[in-house]
């Protein structure tokens, strides 16, 4: 072959590649400015104090404005501890076989009120965290204690070294440290500021809260990393009706929906309207479950719970409820959204789990055997939270628990009171949601079944549960962890301790020229938005 | 045999007033001089009987869901389609039929009754209760209905009772006024003058003498109430304050994911839309032909 022909040839096989496969990506420059106009599903619960609250109607609006120590990475679709990136740390290191977390922290950053940040700040909060006995400042509300029983102390050696101080060792702290739901508050400023302000050191400050209308931050021109954030400000737009949501989606009114809240139906609906639209399927780590108040009649009765357990059909519930946009699972969010699932053999040995011409009948007989007849009907309260996605969940619920003979009508109870209503045990059985922040077994069981922490709504405590989930914290073997973990999600399911029914799938929307806004396997840890730009 | 001045026998001079027609007359003449009040009485009609019936005419169990057929288009299974979670849109209309007359007649009347209690105490009394009774019924009156009963509601907490109560509040001044007015010139006439002559005490004269001369006026204002009732309570249910899932409502209907849904499931928000819409008018015609034929200043009119 001549050389002419070889560079002909060469040409054409080029250009049929370019035809065939289109053209090369081109990576973009961020560009730097504009606002972004953004859903806000309510009205700030707790304003921006992310510690007294278990919302994502507080994380998602309060996260620009603060820091943690460290940070899943914003760019990263997995979470996981190799996508931990340093925020207010700008190093950390484990030391003694895991049970010394030392960080080496950022020098030169400053408070939004122009105050310096040390160790000091990092030692104040998590030491009102734990409840530490001389913890300078107290919660009004602290849902996630438990996340640090671990921790023996906190401390400071000089203003940018902080040392955490653990009982045994607990790999996994470092995820529960990396969630939107821990960052650092200001030592200087009493924490029951943040429910109306907010004084952080994030890459936006809030400017404007008009309550009920929207949140509005600009640019911190001090942010601690050089060029970012690339955004002028952000305008968080509380928008309390599902559908008027989607409305605004759909004509422009907002560029970002609010994390959790697009269903399939929606996203399918917004993308034939407005086919430009971003829509990006991912899973929430937030599942849907009943919790049932053991402490008062019927439900201490281990039966009746189970019995209500048995009688819902999670499959059906995933098609009615979210038209597919859910996954059936256990208490670790099922694979491949999530490390921890059980395999589909294990999961449908477990109660509740199998065919509904087997559960149902089985519902009954525990029933009749707990003393509910068609003569003696059990009649309860059911409470949900009221929004849609929850009445949407407790409706259906309803009409399964009917078909085995418990009648149950329907209490909707506003965020504001929701949290505290569970936490005080006023309620005999609810429709709940509950969101961990990080897909990680010590985030969700120190939470949610330890005994006396404040987010066991349901009081189950279990002695042996509570051997199991220490064990598998300190397990630093993999494989063995994952078999622990398993062990774990079948006891909890076995005693029908939070039934679990499903695992969520958000379609988040937004406009295509937002970028690097990406939704992680959990709605709770991506709403910095110090990445995020207009390619407009 | 005694002839009287005329010369005719007197056992064959027909004396009284002319023999009262009969209801079906009554309904007859009232169905051709007022045909529209007549479709409207018809469509009340009909929404009672539905809703008395509705165990019996429902197809489905309206609160059952069915996971395999959701957002269904009208079929001869389902004759009005299916909503999000799979129930049954005609059963649930059947149901929410029960639930509108339930709450429209129960906080008609509660607001009607209670006004007109306070308009006839008021007017008979007089003087300064009346005056300071009708300060306050202007302040209840000032503030809208549904305001009122969207404040009433809230602070209630969602359920038939409270609802019924939320939306009876705002009639009672509406109530008392027309109650007020006809006792105003009910109580100057001969009959109850004669009445106090004779030593009746005043609450007989007013619950027993003049109370019943206002039946009219009465009739007229729960006619005309009842639409609007109607209308309030699918607004506050649509507000997510009215009846609590899962009992079906016809405002409820309209707001619980059928905004998001209206666009692939139009019959979602068609029918209940249609039911909202039928009811208020049954009832306004029906109350407006009421108002004209029994309000003698009006009658003949059409």
């Amino acid at each position: 072959m001549s050389r002419r022909r070889a560079t002909i040839s060469f040409v054409v096989v080029s250009l049929a590649l370019v035809i065939a496969f289109g053209t090369p990506a081109i990576s973009q420059t961020p560009k730097a400015g504009g606002t972004l106009n953004i859903t806000q599903r309510e009205d700030l619960p707790q304003g921006f104090a992310i510690h007294e609250t278990s919302t994502i109607s507080t994380v998602w609006p309060a996260m620009p404005c603060l820091n943690n120590l460290v940070l899943f990475d914003p760019l990263k679709k997995t979470e996981s501890l190799d996508t931990i990136i340093g925020e207010l740390a700008e190093k950390w290191s484990w030391q003694d076989n895991y049970r010394n977390l030392v960080f080496f922290l950022r020098k030169g950053v400053k408070w939004h009120d122009g105050q310096p940040f040390t160790s000091k700040d990092v030692k104040y909060t998590f030491d009102m965290l734990r409840e530490a006995p001389d913890a300078p400042a107290k919660l009004r509300i602290n849902p996630r204690k438990d996340w640090y029983t671990n921790v023996q102390t906190i401390e400071a050696p000089d203003p940018h070294t902080v040392i955490f101080h653990l009982k045994r060792p607990q790999p996994s702290l470092l995820m529960m440290l990396a969630s939107g739901y821990t960052p650092v508050y200001a030592a200087h400023v009493p924490p029951a500021n943040y429910r109306t302000a907010c004084i952080g050191t994030g890459p936006f400050k809030l400017k404007e809260w008009r309550k009920g209308e929207f949140v509005e931050f600009v640019k911190n021109p001090d942010y601690f990393v050089k060029g970012r954030p690339y955004l002028d400000g952000l305008k968080y737009i509380v928008i309390a009706e599902r559908g008027t949501r989607t409305a605004a989606l759909q004509s422009g009114a907002v560029d970002v929906a609010f994390p959790g809240e697009t269903t399939k139906t929606a996203a399918e609906q917004l993308k034939k309207a407005v086919p430009e639209l971003a829509v990006t399927p991912y899973s929430q780590n937030v599942n849907d479950n009943i919790i049932m108040n053991m402490k008062k009649p019927p439900f201490n009765n281990a039966k009746v719970r189970l019995a209500v357990s048995r009688a819902i059909d999670r499959r059906a519930l995933v098609q009615a409820v979210h038209q597919g946009g859910a996954v059936v699972g256990a208490s670790m969010a099922p694979k491949p959204h999530g490390f921890w699932g059980l395999l589909d053999r294990d999961l449908n040995a477990l109660p509740g789990y199998g065919k509904p011409a087997d559960e149902k009948p089985r519902a009954k007989q525990l029933l009749a055997e707990a003393g509910v007849t068609p003569q003696n009907p059990l009649k309860v309260e059911m409470v949900t939270r009221a929004i849609a996605v929850y009445v949407d969940m407790a409706s259906f619920v309803i009409n399964e628990l009917k078909q085995i003979g418990i009648e149950a009508s329907l209490k909707q109870i506003e965020t504001a009171q929701w949290h505290a209503t569970a936490t005080r045990g006023d309620y005999q059985i609810g429709a709940n949601l509950t969101g961990i922040g990080p897909d990680d077994p010590d985030a969700n069981y120190f939470e949610n079944y330890a005994c006396g922490s404040p987010r066991n709504y349901s009081f189950y405590c279990d002695e042996q549960v509570m051997k199991m989930i220490e064990q598998q914290s300190q397990e630093l073997d993999p494989k063995k962890r994952f078999a622990q973990v398993a062990a774990l999600q079948k006891k909890l399911e076995d005693d029908a301790a939070r039934p679990l029914l499903d695992w969520k799938l958000d379609y988040f929307v937004h406009r295509p020229f937002v970028k690097n806004l990406i939704p992680h396997q959990s709605i709770y840890n991506f709403g910095r938005m110090q990445e995020v730009w207009r390619d407009k | 045999m005694v002839a009287s001045p005329v010369g005719v026998p007197v056992d064959l001079v027909v004396v009284g007033a002319p023999a009262r027609p009969g209801w079906g007359t009554t309904l007859g003449r009232f169905i051709r001089r007022k045909p529209l009040g007549a479709a409207g009485g018809a469509i009340t009609a009909i929404m009672l009987v539905t809703a008395v019936l509705a165990p019996w005419l429902q197809t489905h169990d309206p609160i059952a869901t069915d996971a395999t057929y959701t957002l269904g288009r009208p079929n001869a299974e389902h004759w009005l389609g299916t909503d999000h979670l799979g129930r049954d849109i005609y059963s649930r209309i059947v149901h929410g039929a029960w639930v509108s007359l339930l709450v429209g007649v129960g906080s008609t009347l509660m607001g009607s009754v209670l006004g007109g209690i306070i308009g006839l105490l008021s007017a008979y009394v007089g003087g300064k209760t009346d005056l300071i009774t009708q300060r306050l019924l202007d302040i209840l009156q000032g503030l809208p209905l549904l305001v009122l009963a969207l404040v009433m509601s809230a602070s209630l907490g969602p359920s038939v009772r409270n609802v019924i109560i939320a939306i009876s509040i705002p009639i009672i001044p509406r109530a008392a006024r027309v109650i007020r007015a006809s006792v105003l010139s009910i109580r100057e006439m001969q009959y109850i003058e004669a009445a106090r002559a004779l030593g009746v005490r005043h609450l007989r004269t007013a619950f027993r003498h003049i109370l019943p001369n206002t039946v009219g006026p009465f009739i007229v204002l729960c006619t005309a109430q009842l639409g609007s009732a109607i209308l309030v309570e699918a607004t506050l249910s649509f507000l997510g304050l009215g009846i609590p899932e899962p009992y079906p409502s016809w405002g409820r209907m309209l707001s619980v994911s059928a905004a998001e849904y209206a666009q692939k499931a139009p019959h979602l928000v068609l029918f209940p839309g249609i039911a909202i819409s039928l009811a208020v008018f049954g009832s306004n015609l029906l109350g407006d032909a009421l108002r004209d034929t029994l309000d003698p200043r009006l009658r003949g009119s059409r």
